[in-house]
């Protein structure tokens, strides 16, 4: 390589990679994933899923076991209680004046986990197939800030739907302790359709 | 599974709610804030409605208002938004099938064109008005007039149900003269003729009982009354194979209807009198076929034929000056052949067409409006300044109405004469009702909220009106017009919370009491003068008109000529090689009435002396109409964006004059000249022949039951229909999708590991899901083509601005001439005979539904270099859009050309080419993907069904039950020619389909092992027909 040749090269390899980098951070392949976004009212999900409390997902994402939408929950359900409990609380007072006795305006929640146009997610195969809340939310009921813990890529969905889902590991996601150090075998771990037109339609 | 929406309370943010889910999916990313807010935003409901669960459909049962018919519909709705509809399965007219202009209903519900608020023009100048001034403006014109009593005219859409007794009552209390009840697509003379002849206006006609049909110009199953039940029963007739009755179609052209005749007795326009008199045993053969131009022979042979099929079944349109005459000879030759009770069955009448007021009737309301009297006109619905002949001068004599008010939705020709609007609601958001046939009643419930706030229904209004008056006050006491419906509704809380569900209840509506008819207009027509009979007919997409503002409908070819956002003049190729004419040069068509100027379109199925125009295009346009700017929502006259510059409108060449049947004349003499241009049209066609591919085959009725011929040089070719439907087939390319072959580079290649694994845990390849499509039942009606652009997501292309930026040529259709359009199933016409194109009345037309043969061996499948077109286990043929990078090689391989590509971004709202403006977009499907440009896309036999009934099966914990779902082709299709189901399974009824004698595949020489089977066409022609003499 001559001299000359060098110097148009190495910097146009140079700019080529940093284009690539920031293409790949830019694109949705590279995912937002630990994207923690500020919600318009801090909700504390380890307050009500854990501790106490130690409420079902379900009681709130009420339909995440029956369509493909998990479903929010209204904001009449949570003034359920909290017409009464906590109504003091700043926080509180913000919802409250959102649900303004049910003339208000909904909580405007800023979405975190987004999968492409292209593709379909039934939630409720994955709820009815035994696949835990946490294996793919990861500890919500530990975030007090919720963010984005799996990184939703094509490759992450298909390695479940191919190598299987070990239900141990499920149980683990959501702070069941397992102490027992035999590996699953291979026979009960859960294996789903990996074909394009499972989930691209 | 249908819910009744009493549990939808107001307040309720529904529309909100998905709104912003959809804002989430178009919200861009921007480098910046792509940790913040990259995904849009979720917005809970404020307090959830009982029985919704987001994310999986509500279904409301109602009423179609497309048409006078009224069939039942069942609305699926998403999250509060209406997106698709589908026929009432219970229904006694339409029993779950619905035609193409019923399912564009959503598209008037969304049409992008609607009137926001009301309306007040002040100086001339059109400005927004609240709701609360245009009610106080009304009340006051109206007490301005009540001094002048009767002075007032009310032209409401004819529909049935109790809306027109609530109407009358309320003109009765103001002191205005009943309404008259329009319908511009009624054929007036045979509804007379029946009213006369079996006491009914529109009796069930029972094809299936017949052993002859013959149509005098009656274009039953398009559009000539109850179109669907037509078109069920005609079908059901037809699929009988040897007992099948034949059909004979009389008239000056084939229409559809005449197309799917087997044998055309061709006469000129007005003289099938002569016929039925010959018929009716006076007069010789050869007069009548002296007068009407058929031959001797052909009325001989029918007459035969009449006297020996019992029982048959005449019918005849009545759009000519003699229409009733006609009409009343056939209803006597019913009742002579023994057919009234039989095949014409006056108890389970269409109840739909009583009480349509006669053009008389209009008539006499326009020339008392002439007459300047009329201080306050009222139009809700009919458009007259488009439909009716420009020769009775409507816009003149509205013009000198002081005070017009429209409750159009839309604007258009006649809204825009008016001094207010006040939009009403559609049917699809308010309540109303039918009856269908006698004893059934069929609820018309909203299926969502209101589109728009500021629209309300008419029916409220007007009963705001009379709240502010002491006296009609007292006749209207409940709150609101649902109230006031309710408390006709017979039976009790149990049986109306039955009747909530199913759309569909028992009991009678008491109809309103006609006003005796106005003196008919002596028809004053000017002596018709030309070289040519001229036919009007109305279209068979756009019906009157009213159709030509919703994008599917333009873009839906025209049944018979395969022609879409445009006019045409219809002409016999021997017509057009006298004129020298070709196909595009545009013709100047004058009357004694007008002139109107459309491109020449030589077809076979029209006499030499005869040219046909269709109505509904044509509408006024402004003169510098701003295209598709998302964003303006300023009223732009005429009638909607999609209407704006496409075609004439042939109403200018009528005389206005009614025939003695109470129907405007839609035929006359015209002259024909040649002008000098030339313009493109567009059509989906490629061809009109099928130079022996064998594409739409045929047999005839004798061959029945026949082994079929042995052929030479082939043994049994794979692919046949009796070819076993394996799961995922058994064929190179599916055999590697089971995982048989493996990976060519695999070292044990043949043993596992193709592209599946065969032995998957979950069964992957249980299925083979196939279609079988029935020749002998398919009308070509299209109806399949509109539901499979509504059920996915299909973009219209035709509109004027959707043209590529490069060549900015703003003409209807000008992508549908460079081959852009996107319909996945298009309906194929084949012409077979009339070969060297000189008439003749014996050449057959055959329709084919075309969709994606989901081949189990593709050759689509190889040529693709990104894996993006595959096969799958249950034997689809997939297309990924999100790996397809737009080489279109599958496209160029595909030997059935049902490969559609997006050439530009129909899907993005920020292009120019955008098919979905808000809120049309509110339609979209949530279950497709919006494709993008670039892409390739095709028929998918609706995947997204399919994952639906086995995520449903999957959440009960079963398996997928037979026939438990269907395609939206399938549940559309007003003949029942689509069947779809597993070929794999016994339990599908698509198993007893593909076994059939009549079964084939489309280009099955190519091995390219079809799931799609077709059964050929019956005909049923005589020996002289099949002979191929012409005449």
């Amino acid at each position: 390589m001559t001299q000359r040749r060098k110097w148009t090269a190495i910097p146009g390899l140079l700019l080529l990679a940093v284009g690539a980098v920031a293409l790949s951070a830019y694109s949705g392949a590279s995912s937002s994933q630990n994207n923690s976004p500020v919600q318009p009212i801090a909700f504390p999900h380890p307050l009500h899923a854990a501790g106490n409390l130690n409420m079902n997902c379900l009681y709130c994402h009420n339909t995440a076991n029956k369509s493909p939408d998990p479903g929010l929950p209204a904001v009449s359900t949570c003034m359920g209680c909290h017409l009464i409990v906590r109504a003091d609380k700043p926080e509180i007072q913000k919802l409250a004046k959102y649900y303004a006795m049910g003339a208000g305006t909904p909580v405007p929640w800023v979405r975190i986990h987004k999968v492409p146009d292209y593709v379909r997610f039934p939630h409720m195969r994955h709820v009815n197939a035994g696949v835990t809340c946490q294996s793919c939310h990861g500890p919500v009921q530990q975030m007090t800030q919720v963010y984005q813990y799996s990184s939703l890529n094509m490759g992450w969905c298909v390695n479940c739907h191919v190598n299987g889902y070990d239900p141990r590991e499920g149980l683990k996601a959501t702070g069941v302790v397992d102490t027992s150090t035999t590996v699953t075998p291979d026979a009960e771990r859960k294996r789903a359709r990996y074909d394009c037109a499972s989930c691209h339609y | 599974m249908i819910d009744s929406p009493e549990g939808a309370k107001p307040g309720v943010r529904r529309r909100e709610f998905l709104k912003v889910l959809g804002v989430g999916a178009a919200a861009s990313a921007s480098a910046c804030d792509a940790f913040q807010d990259n995904a849009g935003k979720l917005i809970p409901y404020l307090v959830s409605p009982d029985q919704t669960v987001p994310g999986v459909s509500t279904y409301f049962a109602s009423v179609c208002r497309e048409c006078s018919a009224a069939c039942g519909i069942i609305a699926e709705t998403r999250d509060g938004r209406v997106i698709k509809l589908e026929g009432n399965p219970e229904h006694p007219l339409n029993h779950g099938a619905l035609c193409a202009r019923g399912q564009s209903a959503v598209q008037g519900l969304y049409n992008p064109d609607r009137f926001r608020t009301p309306m007040i023009k002040t100086a001339g100048a059109w400005k927004a008005a609240t709701w609360d001034e245009a009610i106080a403006l009304l009340s006051a014109k109206i007490v301005e007039q009540k001094s002048k009593a009767g002075a007032a005219v009310f032209l409401n859409q004819h529909e049935g149900g109790s809306f027109p007794s609530f109407l009358d009552s309320w003109l009765s209390s103001m002191g205005m003269r009943p309404h008259v009840s329009v319908d511009f697509e009624a054929d007036h003379a045979a509804i007379e003729a029946n009213k006369r002849s079996y006491g009914v206006a529109w009796p069930e006609l029972a094809f299936g009982q017949a052993k002859l049909i013959v149509s005098f110009g009656a274009d039953f199953l398009d559009g000539w009354g109850s179109s669907v039940q037509h078109q069920l029963d005609f079908a059901d007739a037809r699929a009988k194979g040897a007992a099948a009755p034949r059909f004979v179609y009389i008239g000056a052209r084939r229409s559809l209807t005449g197309l799917n005749a087997d044998q055309w007795i061709s006469c000129t326009p007005g003289s099938e009198l002569a016929i039925v008199n010959f018929l009716q045993g006076r007069g010789t053969a050869q007069a009548a076929a002296t007068a009407s131009g058929a031959t001797a022979e052909s009325l001989t042979a029918l007459a035969r034929e009449i006297a020996t099929a019992k029982p048959s079944l005449l019918v005849a349109g009545g759009r000519g000056e003699n229409g009733l005459d006609v009409a009343l000879g056939v209803a006597a030759l019913n009742r002579s052949a023994g057919n009234v009770g039989v095949t014409i069955r006056s108890a389970d009448a269409v109840l739909g067409f009583e009480g349509i007021s006669k053009q008389g009737d209009l008539s006499a309301a326009v020339e008392r409006m002439r007459g300047g009297n009329v201080g306050i006109a009222f139009v809700r619905g009919p458009n007259p300044a488009y439909s009716m002949a420009s020769s009775a001068k409507f816009a003149e004599a509205f013009a000198k109405v002081a005070f017009k008010v429209s409750f159009s939705l839309y604007p258009d020709e006649t809204t825009e004469m008016c001094d207010l609007i006040l939009p009403d609601l559609h049917s699809l958001e308010q309540w109303g009702d039918s009856e269908p046939v006698k004893g059934t009643l069929g609820l018309q419930q909203p299926a969502m909220d209101p589109v728009y706030k500021g629209s309300r229904s008419a029916a409220d209004v007007l009963m705001a009106v009379a709240k502010k008056d002491a006296a009609a006050a007292s006749r209207f006491p409940q709150p609101d017009y649902r109230s006031w419906l309710i408390a006709r509704v017979p039976g009790n809380t149990a049986t109306r919370s039955t009747m909530f569900a199913k759309g569909l209840g028992s009991g009678n509506i008491t109809r309103r009491e006609m006003p005796a008819p106005s003196a008919t207009q002596s028809a004053t027509a000017a002596a018709a003068t030309g070289d040519y009979f001229l036919v009007t007919y109305p279209s068979p997409t756009l019906g009157d008109g009213r159709g030509a503002n919703k994008p599917w409908l333009q873009e839906l070819p025209d049944p018979v000529t395969k022609v879409l956002w445009s006019s045409w003049v219809e002409l016999h190729p021997e017509t057009a090689a006298k004129l020298h004419v070709e196909r595009g040069d545009v013709l100047e068509v004058t009357t004694s009435a007008g002139t109107v100027r459309a491109p020449a379109l030589p077809y076979l199925g029209i006499r030499p002396d005869t040219v046909a125009i269709a109505l509904g295009q044509g509408h006024s346009s402004p003169s510098q109409p701003t295209y598709h700017d998302g964003k303006d929502t300023s009223v732009q006259w005429g009638y909607g964006r999609y209407s704006r510059s496409v075609g004439i409108n042939a109403n200018a060449l009528l005389s206005g004059a009614t025939n003695s049947g109470g129907g405007s004349i839609a035929t006359g003499k015209c002259s024909v000249t040649k002008t000098a241009e030339k313009v493109q049209v567009p059509t989906t066609e490629g061809s009109a022949r099928q130079h022996g591919r064998g594409i739409a085959q045929a047999m005839h009725v004798s061959e029945i039951g026949r082994p079929p011929a042995e052929e030479v040089g082939h043994g049994k070719i794979p692919g046949a229909a009796s070819h076993e439907f394996l799961p995922g087939l058994r064929s190179p390319v599916a055999a590697d999708a089971q995982g048989e072959l493996g990976a060519p580079s695999a070292k044990n290649q043949g043993t596992q590991l193709g592209m599946y694994d065969p032995n998957h845990p979950l069964g992957m390849a249980k299925r083979r899901w196939a279609m079988t499509v029935d020749l002998a039942r398919c009308t070509g009606c299209s109806a399949c083509v509109t539901a499979c652009y509504a059920e996915n997501n299909i973009p219209t292309v035709g509109a004027p601005w959707q043209n590529g930026v490069v060549y900015a040529e703003k003409r209807p259709g000008f992508n549908i001439t460079r081959g852009r359009e996107m319909n996945w199933l298009r309906l194929e016409r084949y012409y077979e005979g009339a070969d060297d194109g000189a008439f003749t009345e014996n050449f057959e037309a055959r329709f084919i539904p075309m969709m994606c043969q989901h081949c189990g061996n593709a050759p689509c499948e190889p040529v693709c270099p990104v894996f993006a077109t595959y096969h799958a286990p249950d034997g689809l043929n997939v297309q990924v859009y999100n790996r397809c990078v737009g080489t279109r090689y599958c496209s160029n391989n595909c030997p059935y050309k049902v490969r559609y590509f997006n050439w530009f971004g129909y899907g993005e709202p920020d292009r120019i080419q955008y098919a979905f403006p808000e809120p049309l977009n509110w339609q979209l499907n949530p279950d497709v993907t919006v494709r993008g440009k670039g892409v390739m896309e095709k028929c998918t036999m609706c995947v997204q069904r399919i994952r639906e009934a086995e995520n449903r099966a999957a959440l009960e914990k079963r398996e997928v039950a037979a026939d438990e779902f269907t395609t939206a082709c399938a549940a559309a299709c007003p003949s029942r020619a689509i069947v779809f189901g597993d070929a794999a399974d016994e339990s599908w009824t698509i198993q007893a389909h593909i076994g059939s004698e009549r079964a084939y595949h489309v280009f099955e020489e190519l091995n390219t092992y079809t799931a799609v089977v077709y059964l050929k066409k019956i005909n049923h022609t005589t020996k002289a027909a099949a002979a191929g003499e012409a005449r």
